[in-house]
């Protein structure tokens, strides 16, 4: 009798120090962590460009000769023909457009059980939950998000106005230590242009201030203790 | 480096696609349905959910000598619902504004309370959390819409006798000068609650004017019946088996006196001292509610001012994005570079506004906490305080006369 109601006690103490087993989130890679950029592993938008560029005309300039490569899928010179001054320029301006979206050099990325948060300077943070998706985000007259997991990638994708999309793909290495990121543009049915950015985890100071935003004093502000 | 297209094999537009198959399957078989009903009822229009007129501008009727007896009738005004649907706008903020909405509903009937006093027309009125039997006047609210912009509420007003006085719904607009500088925060700018006035004050105007429209419809033998009725089903929700004989209800729900009891009654005095016992803690509940419109009111107007630039942000963003000459097909660097912005600060100012909205519920937290304390022994939310006091009375009453 006694030893009973003893593992019933014991049992009612497991239950409580268990936490609760939620099946419903799927577990995600961690992605969280201060992030900054290894411009040695990372894409240069003109190089880049100049690749891109270089490997289509030598596709085109191939197509034309009648060589046409096996594992590639045939070019469409009246699509992307880039010899034309201006789809080359408009393929320049996608680019130029990427390393502006990706001009931070470093971001701070919040994840919890339910949610991953990227936090990038002068941008609105990216919020995704950890379904599988897409769920859309955020909409407006200007635009709308969706985001969603890609298996181990994280994926927000981004429709402007006038057909222009842009998506980013993060992925965040085995050991947690580096995190790629992806960002892709496109123009209506054109190409897109894919800019690689590499970054590395590091160990930001500790921030001074605690902050809150309040409405009627504005955002208040208060020392951290060493107890925060 | 990066050579593959990533857009030409993405998962999102997979997911996309098939939502889509989903979609149209099932819109054929609505489609389908549709034209199946269509062979049986033709010409059948859809129907329109009507839009609320605007109460326009309305003065206070205000009585500049108070009414006789007769016509001051108490009032309770029941906290009120509300009937807003989840955030359409996805992603920021769902829950930060749904508290809002909450602590809204108690927060409007507050200002509809001191409108009603400020009238000078009725008995007392308080603010309460639930129905009361012994208020001579019922007035309930849903809140249809609550933002910067527009206030819509449904109200419905009953009498103790089942009498319908008001079931209407109201709207009113605000325009940018309902907002004094005052609401809007800058270091150094305190708001004054003495010289602000609420932004919507026309509508709860109108429900006042209305109220008054239509107790002067009645006569004076209406009015008495009202008083005598809720005094006797104040008695009779205390102790049925002593009073409940004393009221009839006929098939349209309406209830009448049967009998009264004599003056001299005792159960009837008892009845009455409990009723002044009651009195005094809705008073006291009333309080409670007072204190937390005070606490509320500066953060409140504020955020209200907030959600009205806000819509108005959004308005102008509406408007632009339908003027297609702002977005130039053409693919020139700086066009796509001010589409992307464009959408970049439209979200920036989307997540400020959803921290707004925390920032508001986290000030008016502690004037909810302190709304549902524990008062004299009681628990809970101020809901169930009150629901536990009128159980006590009624054990107390049960106690003194020994009767059910």
């Amino acid at each position: 009798m006694v030893i009973f109601i003893f593992c019933l006690a014991g049992e009612s103490i497991a239950q409580d120090d268990l936490p609760l087993l939620d099946l419903d989130t799927p577990v995600r890679l961690n992605f969280s962590g201060s992030w900054e950029k290894d411009f040695t592993r990372s894409d240069n938008w003109e190089d880049e460009l100049n690749r891109v560029m270089r490997m289509r005309q030598e596709q085109a300039a191939a197509q034309v000769a009648g060589i046409r490569p096996l594992s590639r899928p045939r070019v469409s010179i009246g699509n992307i023909n880039l010899n034309s001054s201006r789809s080359r320029s408009n393929f320049v301006n996608l680019a130029r457009v990427a390393e502006y979206i990706s001009r931070q050099t470093t971001m701070e990325i919040i994840q919890n059980r339910n949610e991953v948060r990227v936090e990038r300077k002068g941008e609105a943070p990216l919020i995704c939950g950890m379904e599988t998706g897409p769920t859309p985000t955020f909409s407006s007259p200007h635009g709308s998000e969706f985001c969603g997991w890609n298996r181990l990638q994280l994926i927000f994708e981004i429709t402007l106005p006038e057909q222009l999309y842009i998506t980013h793909q993060f992925s965040v290495s085995a050991n947690g230590s580096s995190l790629q990121l992806i960002t892709s543009i496109q123009n209506g049915d054109g190409i897109p242009f894919n800019l690689r950015q590499t970054y590395n985890k590091y160990e930001a100071p500790p921030e001074e201030y605690n902050c809150i935003q309040t409405i009627s004093r504005g955002r208040v502000c208060s020392q951290r203790t060493p107890l925060d | 480096m990066a050579g593959c297209a990533v857009r030409e094999h993405h998962w999102i537009e997979q997911l996309k696609a098939m939502n889509l198959i989903t979609t149209v399957l099932k819109s054929c078989a609505i489609v389908v349905h549709g034209l199946v009903l269509v062979t049986c009822v033709q010409n059948v229009p859809a129907p329109v959910e009507p839009t609320i007129p605007l109460v326009g501008s309305v003065n206070l009727d205000l009585a500049t000598v108070t009414p006789s007896e007769l016509l001051l009738l108490d009032i309770g005004v029941r906290i009120f619902e509300t009937a807003l649907e989840e955030e359409t706008n996805p992603g920021y903020g769902g829950l930060e504004f749904a508290t809002i909405r909450e602590n809204e509903t108690q927060y409007l009937p507050y200002v509809l309370r001191n409108t009603l006093i400020d009238a000078n027309q009725w008995g007392a009125v308080r603010v309460l959390p639930q129905d009361d039997p012994s208020m001579d006047l019922l007035l309930s609210g849903t809140v249809l819409r609550s933002d910067g912009q527009e206030l819509q509420i449904h109200i419905k007003v009953q009498d103790s006798s089942g009498r319908e006085w008001l079931n209407k719904k109201y709207a009113d607009l605000t325009l940018e000068e309902d907002f004094p500088i005052s609401t809007r925060y800058t270091p150094g700018n305190r708001f004054e609650p003495e010289s602000f006035t609420e932004p919507f004050q026309d509508l709860y105007n109108q429900i006042n004017n209305d109220l008054v429209a239509v107790r002067a419809q009645l006569s004076d033998q209406n009015l008495r019946d009202i008083a005598l009725v809720s005094q006797m089903a104040y008695a009779a929700d205390l102790s049925p088996d002593s009073f409940a004989h004393t009221l009839k209800t006929d098939a349209n729900g309406y209830i009448s006196l049967v009998s009264l009891p004599a003056n001299n009654d005792p159960m009837m005095a008892r009845v009455q001292d409990m009723r002044v016992r009651h009195h005094l803690f809705i008073d006291t509940v009333d309080e409670y509610y007072q204190a937390l419109y005070e606490d509320m009111q500066p953060s409140y107007v504020i955020w209200r001012r907030y959600s009205y630039d806000q819509i108005a942000q959004d308005e102008a963003a509406t408007r632009e994005a339908y003027d297609i000459s702002r977005y130039s097909s053409s693919s020139g660097y700086l066009t796509l570079i001010q589409r992307y912005d464009r959408f970049r600060w439209s979200k920036i100012y989307e997540v400020e506004f959803s921290e707004l909205a925390t920032g508001f519920n986290r000030e008016i937290a502690p004037a909810i906490l302190e709304l549902n304390k524990q008062v004299h022994g009681l628990s809970g939310t101020m809901e169930e305080q009150y629901i536990q006091w009128r159980r006590i009375l009624r054990q107390l009453f049960t106690l003194e006369t020994g009767r059910p």
